[in-house]
């Protein structure tokens, strides 16, 4: 019992102290509130067992990496093949969207939308999941180029290209709201 | 003196710049033409509003209380470490205490869930019977396909000779990322072969066993491969060793 007692202390002090993280995630991911805390459970249980193998290094990125998955998990199993469609997503950007990128010239509106909590919600809500998550993982959580390539399982090249993307795309919903 | 930057560089450059994740000399370069350029200097301060705009007002969401409380209460009724299904993956757990954090990275969750993707992704591709998007043995052409569609350049070889002819290739998802994925003959078995870049480190093959499906897993030089098939272990390993040996 004693081993156990260690492991639930270890967990204490390395894992609990990122649970806002983890949930923040999940709940940006799924959208939904009993699905993010379900899957933060089942991510700390999963992270819980394999404690006595972490090495050492970014927990925080450990413990996201795992609500990652479990939320991917959950948005294929809720969603079916209409998941896949986020991917292609990444495609350019149609002609109509840059013309409404580039009716830029009411600033005070826009500044005003880029401060309205709702406006924000919907916009991030609104872009396929892997935009939505670099956005969340880097202005949220703060996380590095490089902790983000190591979440999300991609190229430093791809994070940085995803979240010019997801920016532009952000852009564009938040003044969509305004038409 | 370094070379001014014109617009278009500075667009590409200026998600990273605001990101502060820009080398010296290049952030230099960019806050130069910024200096110079109302535009893109437009631009940039509209990025930086919307970034702090996220920061300072779009939701977080903070876990609730009780999800804390469930979760020590559910591991205070765990079984102590160890619990019998670590077992169940032994060549893992032999290695965990050399793995590195990258390791954990590339392979963040249990191998069941990536091998059970592993499986279904093979079983798709048989009944939807779209093995290949390149069908082609040649190596010339299947290989040079790929680039442009991935981010990495996946080892492609032909074994018909050694009784493993290739049947071409094609794109596949395994993990949230694109992948490629390579798919052999041998007598009435298919094989796939899924290719995806990893941080990890090398790794010898391992043989697992999802569903009545036969899974040989193995890293190398960064690339990691996850051949699948109905056909047995045995054989299974063949093809392997030749695709890790590098091929003719």
């Amino acid at each position: 019992m004693k081993a156990h007692n260690e492991d639930t202390k270890r967990f204490e002090q390395l894992i609990l102290p990122h649970l806002n993280a983890a949930h923040n995630l999940a709940r940006w991911l799924t959208r939904n509130d009993s699905a993010a805390q379900d899957i933060v459970q089942e991510s700390c249980l999963r992270a819980f067992k394999s404690l006595h193998r972490f090495a050492g290094g970014n927990v925080r990125a450990w413990l996201l990496t795992i609500v990652r998955n479990q939320s991917y998990t959950w948005l294929k199993e809720s969603a079916g093949e209409r998941y896949y469609v986020d991917i292609d997503d990444e495609a350019a950007m149609s002609e109509k969207d840059k013309a409404i990128l580039a009716h830029t010239d009411t600033p005070e509106v826009w500044t005003g939308r880029m401060q309205d909590r709702q406006a924000l919600q919907n916009g991030l809500e609104a872009l396929p999941a892997i935009f939505r998550e670099v956005i969340v993982l880097k202005e949220l959580e703060e996380l590095s180029y490089k902790e983000i390539a190591g979440v999300t399982d991609v190229p430093i090249g791809t994070v940085m290209s995803r979240l010019a993307r997801g920016r532009e795309m952000l852009k564009k919903e938040l003044l969509k709201n305004d038409e | 003196m370094t070379s001014e930057l014109n617009c278009n560089d500075c667009a590409n450059w200026l998600h990273p710049y605001l990101d502060n994740e820009l080398e010296t000399e290049i952030a230099a370069r960019v806050n130069m033409h910024l200096a110079k350029c109302a535009s893109c200097k437009a631009r940039f301060a509209e990025l930086q509003a919307l970034r702090d705009g996220i920061r300072q007002h779009a939701p977080y969401y903070p876990a609730p209380e009780l999800v804390q409380q469930h979760i020590m209460s559910q591991i205070n009724r765990q079984k102590p470490a160890f619990s019998s299904r670590l077992w169940l993956v032994p060549a893992f757990s032999a290695t965990a205490l050399a793995a590195s954090v990258m390791l954990y990275l590339a392979v963040p969750s249990p191998q069941d869930m990536l091998m059970d993707e592993v499986v279904s992704s093979h079983v798709r591709s048989l009944m939807e019977q779209h093995l290949a998007d390149v069908p082609s043995s040649d190596k010339h052409t299947v290989k040079p396909w790929f680039t442009g569609k991935i981010d990495f350049s996946p080892p492609v070889y032909d074994f018909t000779a050694q009784g493993y002819p290739l049947l071409g290739g094609r794109l596949d998802y395994l993990q949230h990322q694109t992948v490629a994925a390579l798919a052999y003959k041998h007598g009435k078995h298919i094989i796939n072969v899924f290719i995806l870049p990893t941080p990890g480190a090398d790794s010898t093959p391992q043989t697992l066993s999802v569903r009545g499906y036969n899974i040989i897993a193995w890293q190398k030089n960064h690339i990691a491969f996850r051949a699948v098939s109905d056909l047995n272990a045995k054989d299974l390993n063949e093809l392997s060793q030749l695709i890790s040996a590098g091929g003719t």
